[in-house]
């Protein structure tokens, strides 16, 4: 007889099991002092089975997520035999779990009654892990050994002893060294809830129905995903796109994708995808998988639970040393942020060919990433760091949505009040980008433009896409307006800043970070005239 | 009767009417209407002609109320059409209000829709004017701009304005300006400003609130007016006072002023009877656990007070009880701290692409109504899956008045469920309940786990048409030993209305270090706010010694972005030592939330809070005939089958009418206690008792 858990037993198991990954995310962001973390939410919380699959995970950053059973298997392999109660492991190192340096992971296992259950995983990003430039994001990097602190996978917490040692190591490291502690105490946190949480579950339910329940779980999701893959055509398409440049060298780098459908498996073959760069927006094959977890998610049902069984049946291949699975020890740091967001638009543009009413024309394509760091006038070392929305691409059915961010990402703005409150910045425009979206028959969403004044000389180190390739259009829909990043100068004088650059700022002088339009989809003459009388009289779109 | 108060709940099925004996405290007469949704104040005028006569309408001294037409504006429902609003901005940031927090509340989903703005662009106004963060005036307000605005307002024929500068919280004197210009232009124009509505940072949430304020400022005042003049023409001239989401009542003149704190007015008041139930019964900790016919709720009542929360999003989705951001408007503006969930006895049951039972959040409502309902409807639902196992009386609901038919609950459940998932009926009914049971225990968790208390602590109190059928289940999920059902479960909310305390809300920001701090002018901030309310509260009818005020700081560690909400009652700020008095609290709190502290960082202060109260007479529960710990003979009506997951099958189970129940009766489970308005189930290893007032307490054996 093949043992089994009731179909009800499972549900509520499963229902608990996610229940408890978005506790971990609520304590996590209460908990954390960084404004990051607080204000933008930049944070993931999952929980692993004992054997290391991914069994829930709460709603949080698409990039964080794929990658977290890789930095979960890290730890498994490294630490074999090693693994005690009350211990927790960290890491952040991209070539062995991680997806860049400011990412932190925390690892805690679970063990009920002596016996490995599960773990808890927590990842947040850090406002500053050091490195050449304040905020750990250098536009310039060419190496990774510049862009901060890199931890292996080790253990932070020891039989429930904290190592002090590896907490003051990290914080010497930090341009902000208290924030740091406060942000790994709230992960820390988050992961003991998790843990509490799931050792309550299995006293309840016990440890034999929880492990079947959880076999269970993962078939679930592996079912609703194949019976959904059986209502899609079986086919082949190609989808090509391209990062503006490296930071480093001008040229235009390209992303290439084969995406072969059948009724039981899926495959993303990148091969023919340019050679690893100089520049930081190399990724480690986490972060490829991550971009096409996300695909795989929302073309197909995101009502699916996520988890190891919704995965069984897609491959991701890349070939090594190219920039979507980069050797060490190349430059990634752009690569989780920016590199991540034209893998979407690379799978999506090959998608658009096979489930041309589901899918939608390019978003932004970017995060605008900004970091400004330098002293403020107490002698008070500070980094800002924020991502900054776009427009959203224009869908088959309705337009885009106006300044708001997509795909890889969905941290929260940084309130202008609590900015100029902490940091010596003001903040002197916050609003849609007029005209930038491209116009079709749904017309894409508008960018955004963002204008800071500092009040000090700060270094400014931008992170950005989309400023020579435009977010593409659909169905004859036009293309999104490209972003453009500036400094006006004392003088009044403009001067466009390259997408990605460290630069220094004086005092009093302004910062404007206008970010990409949303791509139409289909034809302008299309449009209906009330939505074009809306646009004008909003002023969002004037005369075409 | 010579003094008489009246409550009125008015809700999408029904309008709860109680009629209260001032004098004595005694509840006159109770009744459930049908809703008249176009013209709400049609069923209740009807129902109190019917039960008031001439003289007794001259009595009533009090209306209480609690209405959804504020959420229900946002819902688009009831064709009530958002009146012409403009907003009034900052120059450069007139686009706050829409671009919100740049996060999209639905994460993998390409084809979801951002709410759409309150205020369309085309009605954002931005004016040259700038304050600093420190409050200083950077750029000085320029008149000539407001001339313009005031002119499209002519044109336009604007109802209303939302004034929303940068750090008005710091420095209001812009936005009273602005207010002040177009008060003197516009005579009955509605205006509401920022540092009055939310005077707390971060913009997004301060602009919305108070658009979301202006918005509702015509129409709850439209509303007010027509509700009391319906009143006045049958000879009732008492004021009303409208129920809040903060769990106290206010002045409907005060309310059309501040229409933003009655969003959640309805289901507050359910809080706030089982808040009076911990009071007169003398308990330290419940929850208060409500289910109705499409949600089921729940929040906590602490030493006798409610827990508060700040953040609340209008028309927001709830996903697994909380509110997913981004998916409404947030409303910055104390609420009672609820969980919700789409889970009541109208909650349909399905079976999804892989073969898992699914049970809502879409509800059959009551029209079509549950399969068993014999009407149009042919979907199972948490009740059907109750009448199957013979938790629900099969010959009809509502003491036997409304026919139901067993056949259909079973044949739904059996081609809609049972069929698919290979499983019988009984069990497939039993996994309605256990998945109904699982949603509901996350929002009890919710808001205790989650909140740092204990559930195992708490003496469940379970009310509305469907908690007191899953109360055992639930107590047993979370380990609660102890339930309580009031008298009339299905009325008890109403009943809230008549036992709330009229209270006003006041935040000043106010951003200190801890040990920075003058006690001095601290002390000398919380009585500018104290001596608001009480202004507030006289005006409202309440003497000196019926006015209390309470005190509240948010502190947080210095760096830290989340404050968290610290009493300061029986804290002097006079005493030396109160500083460490309020570091303790706070120490204390984030330890049991958080699981730790930082001893070495330094505390600062972000808001102070004042809560203003006028105290009211409570009505008196009554003393119900006592009688001996066996029930007699009458109380039993029946037995019938009624299926336990404890004895793996049916059994013969006996039915008590809770009529007629005596205090001092005692029942062992498993048991049936019906009652017009609800059934309650007694699982086997749980036994019943009757108190002096008539309530059932149910404990663990």
């Amino acid at each position: 007889m093949t043992m089994n858990v009731d179909v009800i037993t499972r549900e509520v198991i499963r229902g608990g099991l996610e229940y408890i990954a978005e506790e971990m995310g609520i304590i996590l962001r209460n908990a954390a002092y960084s404004t990051n973390i607080k204000e933008r939410m930049d944070h993931s919380c999952a929980l692993f089975d004992h054997e290391g699959r991914m069994i829930a995970q709460a709603e949080h950053i698409p990039v964080h997520l794929g990658a977290m059973p890789i930095a979960v298997r890290s730890i498994e392999k490294k630490f074999e035999g090693e693994i005690y109660p009350g211990d927790s492991f960290i890491l952040n190192d991209p070539y062995l779990g991680g997806t860049h340096l400011p990412d932190i992971t925390i690892i805690t296992p679970i063990f009920f009654k002596d016996v490995l259950a599960g773990y808890s995983v927590s990842r947040a990003h850090h406002n500053d892990i050091g490195g050449m430039a304040p905020g750990s994001m250098p536009g310039n990097a060419t190496e990774i050994f510049q862009e901060g602190l890199r931890i292996p996978p080790i253990k932070l917490v020891s039989k429930g002893e904290i190592s002090k040692d590896i907490l003051n190591l990290i914080m010497t490291n930090s341009r902000t060294p208290k924030i740091r502690k406060g942000d790994l105490m709230a992960q820390l946190s988050s992961n003991w809830t998790g843990e509490k949480r799931l050792q309550e579950l299995i006293a309840q339910k016990g440890m034999k129905t929880y492990k079947l329940a959880v076999d269970d779980i993962l078939n679930y999701s592996e079912r609703r995903f194949l019976s959904i893959l059986s209502g899609f055509p079986e086919c082949e398409a190609v989808g090509k796109d391209y990062m503006d440049g490296d930071g480093i060298v001008d040229d235009l780098v390209e992303l290439v994708v084969n995406v072969k459908m059948t009724k039981k498996h899926v495959t993303f073959d990148f091969t023919g995808t340019s050679e690893q760069v100089k520049g930081a927006i190399n990724c480690p094959y986490a972060v490829t998988l991550s971009g096409s977890y996300y695909v795989l998610r929302a073309i197909t049902d995101p009502t699916i639970p996520a988890n190891e069984g919704l995965y069984r049946h897609l491959s991701v291949i890349v070939p090594e040393g190219t920039i979507l699975n980069a050797r060490s020890p190349a430059a990634v740091v752009g690569g989780n942020v920016e590199t991540s967001q034209r893998i979407v638009d690379t799978l999506l543009k090959a998608f658009s060919k096979i489930l041309p009413d589901r899918i939608p024309a390019a978003s932004q394509g970017t995060m605008n990433n900004l970091i400004i760091g330098g002293t403020d006038r107490s002698g008070r070392p500070f980094t800002f760091y924020e991502t900054i929305g776009g427009g959203a691409g224009g869908r088959p059915t309705k337009d885009g949505i106006d300044g708001i961010h997509s795909h890889m990402t969905n941290t929260m703005n940084t309130p202008i009040e609590e900015i100029e409150v902490r940091y010596p910045l003001v903040v002197e425009k916050y609003a849609l980008r007029e005209d930038s979206c491209g116009n079709g028959r749904f017309r894409g969403g508008l960018g955004i433009i963002r204008q800071f004044r500092t009040k000090v000389p700060v270094v400014v180190s931008v992170l950005g896409e989309r400023q020579k390739t435009a977010p593409w259009g659909l169905a004859g829909g036009e293309d999104g307006k490209k972003g453009i990043y500036s400094v006006i100068k004392s003088d009044g004088k403009k001067i466009i800043l390259p997408g990605k650059t460290t630069t220094t700022v004086n005092a009093e002088e302004i910062i404007v970070i206008e970010t990409p339009g949303g791509g139409a989809w289909g034809e302008w003459k299309k449009r209906t005239e009330k939505s074009k009388e809306e646009d004008k009289s909003n002023g969002k779109v004037k005369e075409v | 009767m010579s003094k008489i108060s009246i409550g009125i709940d008015i809700g999408g099925t029904f309008t709860d009417i109680i009629i209260q004996d001032k004098e004595t405290g005694l509840i006159y007469n109770q009744v459930k209407v049908s809703t008249t949704p176009k013209n709400p104040e049609v069923a209740i005028i009807n129902s109190l002609q019917e039960q008031l006569s001439d003289a007794d309408k001259v009595n009533v001294q009090q209306l209480y109320h609690a209405t959804t037409i504020a959420t229900n504006a946002f819902l688009g429902q009831v064709n009530l059409d958002l009146p012409k609003t403009i907003l009034i901005t900052t120059k450069g940031f007139r686009d706050v209000l829409e671009i919100g927090r740049q996060r999209r509340a639905s994460l993998y989903d390409f084809f979801f829709e951002r709410p759409t703005p309150i205020v369309p662009r085309k009605y954002r106004f931005e004016i040259d004017e700038r304050i600093n963060a420190q409050g200083e005036i950077i750029t000085p307000l320029k008149q000539n701009n407001l001339k313009k605005i005031s002119d499209f307002i002519k044109t336009e024929a604007i109802q209303s304005v939302a004034i929303s500068l940068l750090h008005s919280y710091k420095n209001a004197k812009h936005e009273q300006k602005v207010k002040e210009y177009l008060e003197k232009e516009h005579k009955d124009l509605y205006l509401s400003a920022g540092f009055e509505v939310s005077p707390e940072h971060r913009e997004f949430e301060r602009t919305s609130t108070t658009t979301i304020n202006s918005v509702l400022m015509p129409l709850v005042s439209r509303y007010v007016k027509s509700l009391t003049d319906s009143f006045k023409k049958i000879g009732i001239s008492a004021p009303m006072f409208i129920m809040q989401s903060s769990g106290g009542v206010s002045k409907s003149e005060q309310v059309q002023q501040l229409p933003v704190s009655i969003i959640e007015s309805g289901p507050s008041a359910g809080v706030v009877a089982s808040c009076f139930l911990a009071s007169f019964l003398d308990l330290s900790k419940i929850i208060s656990f409500d289910m109705g016919g499409t949600t089921a709720k729940a929040g906590t009542v602490v030493n006798k007070s409610i827990t508060l929360t700040s953040e609340y999003e209008v028309g927001g989705d709830v996903h697994s009880g909380r509110i997913t951001k981004g998916s409404g408007y947030p409303a910055r503006f104390p609420f009672i701290d609820l969980a919700e969930i789409s889970s009541g006895g109208g909650s349909i049951a399905w079976v999804d692409q892989g073969s898992a039972l699914r049970v809502g959040p879409i509800s059959a409502g009551a029209d079509p109504g549950p399969a068993c309902y014999g009407q149009k409807g042919d979907d199972p639902t948490i009740t059907d899956a109750n009448l199957v196992l013979g938790r629900l009386n099969p010959e009809g609901l509502l003491n036997k008045t409304f026919k139901i038919y067993p056949e259909l609950a079973e044949k739904s459940i059996l081609k809609k469920i049972a069929e698919p998932l290979k499983l019988d009926v009984i069990n497939s009914a039993l996994g309605i309940v256990k998945i109904a049971n699982n949603h509901m225990s996350r929002i009890l968790r919710i808001v205790t786990v989650e909140r740092g208390l204990d559930p195992r602590e708490f003496i469940l109190n379970a009310f509305g048409g469907a908690g007191p059928l899953h109360a055992c289940d639930l107590a047993e999920e979370l380990k609660i030993n102890e339930i309580i059902i009031p008298n009339n479960p299905g009325l008890f909310s109403a009943m809230g209305l008549l036992f709330t305390d009229a209270k006003h809300t006041y935040v000043k920001s106010l951003r200190k270090n801890l040990f920075d701090i003058d006690y001095s002018d601290l002390e000398q901030a919380y009585q500018v706010l104290e001596k608001q309310g009480s202004v507030v509260l006289t005006e409202e009818g309440f003497k000196t010694k019926s006015i209390a005020h309470k005190r509240f700081v948010d502190l947080r560690y210095v760096g830290q972005g989340f404050e968290l909400l610290i009493p300061l009652e029986g804290i002097a700020l006079q005493n030396e030592n109160c500083k460490d008095q309020i570091l303790k609290r706070f120490n204390e709190k984030h330890h049991s939330i958080y699981g730790y502290i930082l001893e070495e960082e330094e505390v600062e202060m972000v808001n102070i809070r004042t809560n203003s109260l006028g105290l009211i007479k409570k009505p008196r529960l009554v003393k119900i005939t006592e009688g001996t710990t066996k029930p007699i003979d009458d109380a039993q009506l029946a037995t019938r089958e009624v299926y336990f997951e404890e004895f793996k099958g049916f059994k013969q189970t006996p039915i008590f009418s809770r009529e007629k129940l005596l205090a001092k009766n005692k029942l062992v489970g498993p048991a049936i206690i019906e009652q017009y308005d609800t059934t309650t189930v007694v699982h086997p290893n749980w036994k019943a008792s009757v108190d002096s007032y008539g309530l059932i307490h149910l404990t663990r054996m």
